[in-house]
């Protein structure tokens, strides 16, 4: 859990550097009253990477994800609930109580 | 003891395999006396389970301690109602009526105790006067739907079904959405040999929640009880479509598919080729009894042999 923790912690470190320097460049090609099409190739780069331990950190940080499909084995319906609003009292069992004592 | 993590799970309309090992493994640990005993009871309450031994016995072990008990919090009263049904179903009628009195003394006047007072006149078996007691609940609240399924529960352990089945169709004319009280009917039904009119029920439930299995299966089984081959391809279908729905691991149905498919061929022994070709499916039939014999050797290899004759008298 840990490494994903860290892994994550940096790919979005990465990826709000990568804004910061989209945003210096922007401003610089302002001052050089250039158009901005796209931000330089090593923020590319860097946007890449971010996303890349972005990814990676989101699917190992939240642990064992669980089944959504019915009848996967572990939802499968395996009996259904037994209907104690309609329970009866005077079956076999009453013969048999088990030996309680209470002491409230 | 861990209260605070009570990981109240939803109540379902089914029990899971995963919530199904769950509960087996609480139940052997709280049996050997390790912890969990709170989560158990909250499991076994939430899934509406029928362990009344075990929920009694170790129920009421945490109510005689007293500091288990304060440690319960507001939970120790829905405790007290789980331990005193689960009482009355063991007869240990002293039990019952000491927690019915706690939970007198904390909720004086309440329309759920007085429930839980009727349900004990029940289990002594004074069928009379808990008739009085539901009539007189009845009076001030007519619409209690719990009320009226207990008066159904009484006809039925007076072994007067078709009293139980009387009343249930008056409820379920008002409540028509109550799924438990549908299966209580098929269930009476099929008790007095009523087959089609269990079907119909069936039908009921299954339009009502078709992801169910199970309702799929009980329905297939009545339809193959009542027999004839139109009605044996139903059940096949239904058969096919529980194990659809179990991802081919109900034993019951695949068992169900192969029964079928040796009686359809039985009944049209008679008919044309042509009949016969449009129903069998022998591709159905062979797979199904392939998925039988991989979980016998999986679970019961030692029967394997006998399911395995079992199916090939059943193909020929």
């Amino acid at each position: 859990m840990n490494l994903g923790f860290l892994v994550g912690f940096f790919g979005v470190l990465i990826l709000s550097h990568a804004a910061y320097s989209t945003i210096q460049y922007r401003g610089l090609l302002k001052i050089m009253e250039e158009e901005f099409s796209r931000p330089p190739i090593n923020v590319i780069l860097e946007l890449i990477i971010g996303l890349a331990l972005c990814m990676w950190a989101a699917l190992t940080f939240p642990g064992k994800f669980l089944s959504i499909h019915p009848d996967s084995d572990e939802n499968r319906a395996v009996s259904l609930p037994d209907n104690s609003d309609f329970m009866i009292f005077n079956h076999r069992g009453r013969l048999f109580p088990p030996e309680i004592e209470m002491k409230f | 003891m861990l209260v605070s993590s009570s990981k109240i799970t939803r109540a379902r309309e089914m029990v899971t395999k995963t919530e199904e090992k769950q509960l087996n493994q609480l139940e052997i640990q709280v049996d050997n006396g390790g912890g969990g005993t709170w989560e158990y009871l909250c499991l076994v309450r939430n899934l509406k389970l029928r362990r009344s031994e075990k929920v009694l016995k170790h129920g009421s072990s945490i109510l005689n301690d007293p500091r288990k008990r304060s440690a319960l919090g507001p939970y120790e009263w829905t405790l007290n109602e789980q331990v005193a049904i689960a009482a009355m179903d063991c007869q240990c009628l002293g039990v019952a009526q000491s927690c019915i009195k706690a939970l007198q003394k904390k909720f004086p006047g309440s329309k759920r105790v007085g429930r839980l007072e009727a349900l004990l006149l029940e289990a002594k078996g004074l069928w009379g006067e808990a008739e009085e007691a539901y009539a007189s609940l009845l009076e001030d609240n007519p619409l209690d739907q719990a009320i009226h399924k207990r008066r159904v529960a009484i006809s039925k352990a007076l072994g007067k079904p078709s009293i139980a089945i009387e009343l249930l169709n008056k409820y379920l004319e008002l409540f028509m959405a109550d799924h438990d009280a549908w299966r209580e009917l098929a269930e009476l039904y099929l008790s007095l040999q009523m087959y089609k009119q269990a079907a119909f029920c069936y039908e009921e439930l299954i339009l009502s929640q078709p992801t169910v299995p199970l309702y799929h299966l009980a329905y297939a089984e009545v339809l193959y009880t009542i027999g004839g081959v139109e009605n044996i391809i139903s059940a096949r279908k239904y058969y096919a479509a529980t194990v659809d729905l179990t991802g081919g691991k109900n034993t019951r149905a695949l068992l169900g598919i192969c029964l079928c498919a040796s009686a359809i061929a039985q009944l049209s022994k008679g008919r044309n080729k042509e009949d016969k070709d449009a129903t069998a499916a022998p591709e159905l039939h062979s797979l199904a009894a392939a998925a039988v014999e991989k979980e016998y050797k999986q679970k019961a290899p030692d029967k394997l042999q006998l399911i395995s004759s079992a199916l090939r008298i059943l193909k020929t």
